[in-house]
């Protein structure tokens, strides 16, 4: 009887569920990052020049080039939405910004991409919450177009950049031993994820991917939000356009093929849902490291290239189970408590 | 008496304005496609002689077989609210696979084999779809990195020669000065059409995609009619792979980079809905055509390869807001 009361007063399931979540939660990323240490453990014992500075380097700057897609992504993804025209707006960018960099100052030349990014970003945006085209077939139109703009522009030659150092710097230059890429995908990281959790254009944007109608409804400017967010995808494949650019200092309109795939793939493995509504920044990161980690491996052991493919299907497929078997056990353990 | 002529005046405007919607209908609402299509070729027919030759009518009708074949299995999964991202991965493998099992074997049990392969690297598909419980874009998506390492494994990245003359007829050959690629596609598009209209399974793929519920409360074995769809998707993919191998004379993992959004583009502008239960056949073997039509037509006209893309991504933008408006219309008209 008095255990009766007290589950009235203070169901006991109530708290404690939560905090199994919360629990499970927390280890979230523990997955991801006992994958990265099995991985780097396992390569060195192979074959210790794995770990030789540069080559870490290497892997980070591979690695922040493809998070800063990844977290664009994540935010479509969240809005249950995707964005296939990133790994165009990569190579454009890349293409303008090289070439700008030949009449305008440089900060000038990185503005100018990022605003075509941002551009590009709007217009599928529009296309999307305007004229109510799917962003599947809105984005996968606009990825044809804009690689052929990134074509055209280049006439398919490739663009050179000469004589500037401080270009370069955004990709060689670092701060107390920090690769400069590395600073900018975390800078970025830290601003979007303060923007997912801690702002009320955050939870709009889960709203919105959580429940459409409900959103609606809630008189969430739904339209006002996707062209906020595609906005937003464009500028950070716009972004790593530029940190593209400056790795390769050569740069032609053919970059980036594929790059819309893996950006949707370690926004998954990471643990964003693709039913929408949330999103996992921190698992984003982590996931282009793991991609980052395991093609620095396949690398280092002369393992031919095309094993990658395996390891990114593998993993996609796994992450998927996974992410699965998580919904399902959060689904009881919901149940229970209620 | 009277309130009859009324009446009869009644039931004439009715009448009258039914027909009018109706001509208005099957003129712009239905069929858009179809009409845009057969506009384009009438222009361009007379504006271009080179365009009425034989031998470009024949490019053209190669040129969108390889496109239609897949179509038609990517229209089935499409009507059931699915979507196959893994069509170039399997497209390689099946052409890997008759590169390498050709000689080995025979052709006619080569080509039976990649033909058992395709189906069941679709029923895979479906098995990790419907088992792991994963939506189908990111699934498959998976599924082609998975067969693409597949095929780059099993040719160590090699490109494999084919030097089976038949397998080459097959994929340039003519029949009464038809494409025999194109004959292929179109038995294909007949199967799959009698699939779908008088099969029990093939109404199970509509209603599934129309209400995944409903037909789940229905008591339909959703699962299974969902690896059906799969099936038939790698079924069509293992034959284009095939025929692709015979018109190359070679096979390789990447032959068909970006073949699933060049399938999946033609299957939408044919009109078959991504949000399932609505789609025709006909209509994606339309699609496949028109995109191959505007192709060959820019390449008539001189216009860089570079273009194409910009036009490849405007019709599939604008017919799908096309799409969206006419949506809208019928709803007016409905009203």
């Amino acid at each position: 009887m008095s255990t009766d009361r007290d589950s009235l007063i203070q169901p006991a399931g109530v708290r404690q569920v939560p905090f199994l979540i919360l629990f499970l939660r927390f280890f979230e990323n523990l997955g991801l990052i006992v994958m990265l240490i099995i991985v780097v453990v396992g390569t060195s014992l192979i074959e210790p020049r794995f770990l030789t500075v540069i080559n870490l380097i290497n892997i980070a700057i591979t690695a922040s080039i493809m998070a800063v897609v990844g977290f664009g992504m994540t935010f479509a993804i969240v809005m249950q939405g995707f964005d296939l025209s990133v790994g165009s707006t990569q190579a454009l960018t890349a293409c303008i910004a090289a070439s700008l960099l030949a009449i305008v100052p440089m900060p000038v030349a990185i503005l100018g991409a990022l605003l075509i990014g941002l551009l590009i970003g709007v217009v599928n945006g529009v296309v999307i919450a305007e004229l109510n085209v799917p962003p599947f077939v809105a984005t996968l139109g606009m990825m044809s177009i804009v690689r052929g703009v990134a074509l055209l522009y280049t006439k398919g030659q490739s663009v050179l950049i000469v004589g500037h150092d401080e270009y370069a710097l955004l990709n060689t230059g670092k701060v107390l031993g920090v690769p400069a890429p590395f600073i900018i995908a975390l800078g970025t990281f830290v601003v979007l994820f303060v923007l997912l959790r801690h702002t009320p254009f955050g939870r709009h944007v889960c709203a919105v991917g959580g429940n459409k109608m409900a959103a609606i409804s809630a008189g969430l400017k739904i339209n006002i939000i996707t062209v906020a967010v595609f906005g937003l995808v464009g500028m950070m494949a716009a972004l790593s356009g530029v940190m593209l650019s400056s790795q390769l200092m050569i740069v032609d309109g053919t970059l980036g093929v594929g790059l819309e795939l893996k950006a949707i793939a370690i926004s998954v493995i990471g643990g964003t849902s693709l039913y929408g509504g949330s999103g996992n920044m921190p698992g984003t990161f982590l996931a282009a490291f793991l991609l980052a980690v395991i093609n620095g491996a396949l690398n280092i052991l002369k393992i031919p290239a095309f094993y990658q493919y395996l390891a990114l299907g593998a993993l996609l497929i796994f992450a998927l189970a996974l992410d699965t078997l998580r919904r399902r056990l959060f689904a009881r353990i919901l149940k229970e408590s209620s | 008496m009277k309130s009859k002529i009324v009446e009869g005046q009644w039931a004439l405007t009715l009448l009258a304005r039914h027909w009018t919607r109706g001509v208005i209908q099957v003129l712009l609402l239905q069929y858009t496609i179809q009409w845009m299509l057969l506009l384009a070729i009438i222009v361009l027919g007379l504006v271009n002689a080179n365009f009425r030759t034989m031998a470009n009518i024949q490019n053209i009708l190669l040129q969108s077989s390889f496109v239609g074949i897949g179509a038609a299995g990517m229209t089935m999964i499409i009507i059931s609210r699915g979507i196959d991202l893994s069509v170039a991965g399997l497209l390689g493998l099946s052409g890997v696979a008759i590169a390498e099992l050709g000689p080995r074997i025979g052709m006619v049990p080569a080509t039976i084999v990649v033909l058992c392969l395709g189906v069941a690297l679709g029923a895979c598909n479906g098995l990790v779809v419907t088992k792991i419980r994963v939506p189908a874009f990111i699934a498959t998506l998976g599924m082609m990195n998975i067969y693409l390492a597949m095929a780059f494994i099993w040719t160590k990245g090699q490109v494999i020669a084919m030097e089976s003359t038949r397998l080459r007829y097959l994929g340039t050959g003519t029949l009464a000065g038809i494409p025999l690629v194109f004959l292929v596609m179109i038995a294909v598009y007949i199967i799959y059409y009698g699939i779908l209209r008088f099969t029990t399974y093939g109404r199970y793929i509509r209603a599934i995609g129309s209400n995944e519920i409903a037909s789940q409360m229905a008591g339909l074995h959703i699962d299974r009619v969902k690896i059906f769809a799969f099936i038939l998707v790698g079924f069509c993919t293992a034959i284009a792979g095939i025929l692709l191998t015979g018109l190359l004379s070679s096979a390789n993992a990447i032959m068909a980079t970006g073949y699933e959004l060049r399938v999946i583009a033609a299957v939408i502008l044919g009109g078959t809905s991504l949000s399932g239960g609505r789609g025709t056949l006909i209509g994606s073997l339309t699609g496949a055509l028109f995109f191959a039509v505007i192709n060959n037509a820019l390449n008539m006209f001189g216009v860089g390869a570079y273009w194409q893309y910009v036009t490849t991504g405007l019709v599939l933008v604008t017919a799908l807001a096309i799409e969206a408006t006419r949506q809208k219309l019928i709803g007016v008209f409905r009203t």
